[in-house]
């Protein structure tokens, strides 16, 4: 009898969590977070002092816990000298994590569950790019005054927001279409180099590219053009890719987009004009907090509309059965080139931005390095779904700098995590899911 | 509820009575400095010499004194995983969150110069040891460099092949795909044809990283008739085209560039690069002085020699702590600090180190003389000719 209920009360507490906060909205939690920020600007100085802490902890108290757990591996392994009195840091960053975040954001989410639902309800009423819009709004001002309290959050932020957009336009080939494609940071490097021989050649004084042809104070409103072109000139690149896609599949067609990454490598290696291996530097700082998410949110939607079209399920059956998917009068070349020129188009963006917020890209940085990590991100999160791509490009992206004072543990862990969730969830972690944006803005209705 | 209430309340006692014992720990005096190095990656020997030199110099040298106030010196090591947009991270982690006063690294120009951008729009001082891509320090008042630039090895090599091997025509093989290699096989060219007038450089061969036969080079280089051969290549690639070239036939000098001493040139090439000459930032056979007791520490302390990488570390670090001692005193302000320190990298004139006196020019490269050694019959690389810039 006892142990029959044993499992089920564990579940109990999960599940009377999950209740308390089914009813919030995604404005609810908007609100909660743009507290929680609000809340840490005027008292996360205050209660660092207070509880000690060397400094405001920057990414929820990771990076402090993760060092001081660094420090007594280095004590236990090496023998390093260990200062035990800072292990006090941990339960510090914790509760910091629990009076800054977790207890406004339950609270404040959990008190505005009405007026949210209502709001919400009021704005489905409305077209749903008004909602959408809102809520996006509402999402930047909580990135944005997060983000505000420290610089080293707000570089942190702009490289995920990236990785999560080259993530997702991996997705569309690796997850929605079935295919194993390897040659996305080729595609991120034409994109970065293309976008940058735009704005670097057109509107900046360089050494490798010459003097600025123009001089206008206010060029940086052509940055939306670089980013197209460095997206449209990856498109060109990737019929490379999508053309011997007609006839090979699986293994084979991994191994002719790995062949196409190393030819892009070596393409911008041996091209001189563009700087060869010393690479380009000096990129206008165009690259901000909003112009990054305005982009990330813009490539999203297209994405997410893509694949939900009926081009998306048509390529979900050619990811199924490929005989199966022509039988049935799918056109299977037309939507591989699609989904090849679609996936590659964003991966360039995602490159232009890259370029732009380092103002440095050189060949060595789009390497087989680079492409192991975006397929961890994309394994990670979980295939076919939008959830998942952000997921993974944000927990791989949040991993990647908590454990880095682990150093060489770091490469141990993490691909211990994957295979984990390789083990137990194969897909990845939110996979298959639709991400239905009438659903995520709109109210939740409970019984 | 009550158990949790009272174990919450036990947790925040120990806490506090903790929190005390930490704060004391952190309140003295400090000179933070952080190190932004190639710890994981693709090149992680990097990473580990650099570190290797700071551990021991931070052992020699536990404090600083300025203006008669002693500070613990405190190093924050930091991995850049060899990868750019980590470099970027990590310099910006350690300015504005560690809060150190200035960064020694990256080593690798690409991350040293993307973080030398961070570096500069913070206005924190900056030395990379081993960078040599002109970027790095360009238009960047508070970035510097401890290592001379390729436009100033290309000639030294090309003086050296011409007074001390009398060679009248030149061939060059290089790396078409790696930076390095290829920057200075061009320097060298045009210092060469500047001596010799155009067209004495007789074979300009290229490969690209990962080649493993240079015959159809050595061939052309062999037709050309030249009297040396140059080839500013990495360590591992040396001794393949040592062996290309003897079995060849190839019985005239071959010059290198400092990239012949970053590694194991002895333990892959044997007996087959003896005699050969090369040139680079210090010599370790024969070294007297302080280098001879630099080498002498690391070799105890580590079991290696120690490599380019940790002589430049050690002697930009130098540079770095003799900066912080010439502002003469700390304000405690850590923004104005760092200026203090950047200006007195900038005016340091003749700084005694272990590669040599160092001064810095307007862009925060330095003016050194460059070494040329010659791999002895016992394999040492042994001290030839100091060639300094005029």
């Amino acid at each position: 009898m006892e142990e029959t209920l044993a499992p089920k009360q564990t579940g109990g507490l999960f599940h009377r969590v999950g209740l308390f906060f089914k009813p919030v909205p995604l404005l609810g939690y908007l609100l909660g977070f743009l507290a929680c920020a609000i809340w840490e600007q005027s008292a996360g100085e205050g209660l660092t002092v207070l509880l000690g802490l060397p400094k405001m902890p920057v990414l929820f108290g990771l990076l402090t816990i993760f060092k001081v757990l660094a420090g007594i591996i280095n004590f236990l392994i090496k023998g390093d000298a260990f200062n035990w009195a800072t292990w006090v840091y941990i339960p510090a960053a914790l509760v910091y994590l629990t009076v800054i975040y977790l207890l406004p954001l339950a609270i404040v989410a959990r008190a505005v569950v009405k007026p949210a639902n209502a709001l919400a309800r009021f704005l489905q009423r409305f077209p749903l790019i008004v909602t959408a819009l809102v809520q996006l709004g509402l999402m930047y001002a909580v990135l944005h005054v997060w983000a505000e309290m420290s610089d080293y959050r707000l570089i942190f932020l702009k490289l995920t927001l990236i990785a999560v957009l080259f993530t997702l336009s991996l997705n569309i080939i690796n997850g929605y279409m079935g295919e194993f494609s390897c040659s996305h940071p080729g595609f991120m490097a034409i994109g970065a180099y293309m976008s940058s021989l735009f704005t670097v050649g057109l509107f900046a004084s360089d050494k490798v590219l010459g003097e600025a042809v123009f001089n206008v104070s206010t060029a940086y409103l052509t940055f939306p053009l670089a980013l197209i072109f460095g997206g449209l000139m990856a498109s060109m690149g990737a019929l490379i890719v999508a053309i011997p896609s007609f006839k090979t599949r699986g293994d084979y067609l991994a191994i002719i987009s790995l062949a196409f990454l190393f030819i892009v490598k070596s393409f911008f290696e041996n091209m001189q004009a563009l700087g060869g291996s010393r690479g380009i530097s000096g990129q206008p700082d165009w690259a901000t907090l909003p112009v990054i998410f305005i982009t990330m949110a813009l490539g999203i939607w297209t994405i997410n509309n893509f694949v939900t079209s009926t081009m998306g399920k048509a390529l979900n059956a050619v990811r199924d059965d490929e005989s199966a998917a022509e039988a049935m009068t799918v056109n299977t070349r037309k939507t591989k080139m699609t989904a090849f020129l679609f996936g590659a188009f964003w991966a360039g963006v995602a490159g232009g931005l890259l370029a732009h917020v380092l103002r440095y890209v050189n060949p060595a940085m789009f390497s087989v390095q680079k492409l192991a990590e975006v397929l961890a991100m994309v394994y990670f999160g979980g295939l076919n779904s939008v959830y998942g791509s952000i997921v993974g490009a944000v927990s791989i992206s949040l991993l990647g700098e908590a454990l880095r004072p682990l150093e060489i543990l770091k490469w141990i862990v993490i691909p211990l995590l994957l295979i984990l969730v390789m083990i137990y969830r194969p897909t990845g972690l939110i996979a298959f899911k639709e991400f239905d944006v009438r659903q995520v803005f709109g109210p939740k209705e409970v019984e | 509820m009550r158990k949790l209430s009272i174990g919450l309340v036990f947790s925040l006692v120990a806490v506090m009575a903790f929190t005390f014992a930490a704060v004391d720990a952190g309140a003295a005096d400090t000179v933070k400095l952080g190190f932004n190095i190639p710890l994981t990656g693709d090149n992680p020997d990097v990473g580990a010499s650099s570190k290797n030199a700071a551990e021991m110099y931070l052992k020699k040298h536990p404090t600083v004194d300025v203006g008669g106030k002693s500070y613990a010196l405190k190093f924050v090591f930091d991995d850049n995983e060899y990868k750019a947009e980590s470099a970027v991270k990590v310099s910006t982690k350690l300015i504005t969150e560690e809060g150190v006063l200035g960064i020694i690294g990256p080593q690798s120009s690409s991350q040293a110069v993307p973080a030398g951008e961070v570096a500069n729009n913070y206005a924190t001082p900056m030395i990379s040891p081993w960078s040599t891509n002109p970027n790095t320090t360009l238009d960047r008042p508070y970035v510097f460099r401890g290592c001379f630039l390729d436009p100033f090895q290309g000639p030294v090599a090309a003086d050296f092949a011409t007074d001390e091997l009398g060679a009248k025509k030149a061939a060059v093989l290089y790396d078409i795909a790696a930076d390095y290699p290829k920057g200075l096989a061009e320097f060298f060219k045009e210092a060469f044809e500047g001596i010799h007038g155009p067209g004495s450089v007789v074979a300009f061969e290229s490969f690209t990283t990962g080649d493993k036969d240079f015959s159809a080079q050595m061939t052309n280089i062999m037709m050309s008739g030249a009297d040396v051969l140059f080839t500013p290549q990495y360590y591992s690639e040396v001794p393949l085209i040592v062996r290309a070239a003897k079995e060849m036939g190839w019985t005239k000098p071959i010059l290198g560039s400092d990239s012949w001493g970053g590694g194991d040139l002895m333990g892959l090439c044997g007996d087959d690069c003896k005699g050969y000459y090369f040139s680079t930032h210090y010599a370790a056979a024969g070294a007297k002085g302080d280098t001879k007791a630099f080498i002498d520490e690391y070799t105890a302390a580590y079991g290696k020699t120690p490599d380019d990488v940790a002589a430049l570390t050690w002697d930009s670090l130098g540079l770095m702590v003799q900066a912080i001692k010439d502002t003469g005193k700390l304000s405690g302000d850590i923004k104005a600090d760092r200026t203090k320190v950047k200006d007195a990298l900038a005016s340091i004139k003749n700084y005694p180190g272990i590669t040599g006196a160092m001064t810095f020019t307007a862009d925060g490269d330095p003016k050194k003389c460059a070494v040329v050694v010659k791999i002895n019959d016992e394999g040492k690389f042994e001290f030839f000719k100091s060639v300094c810039p005029k």
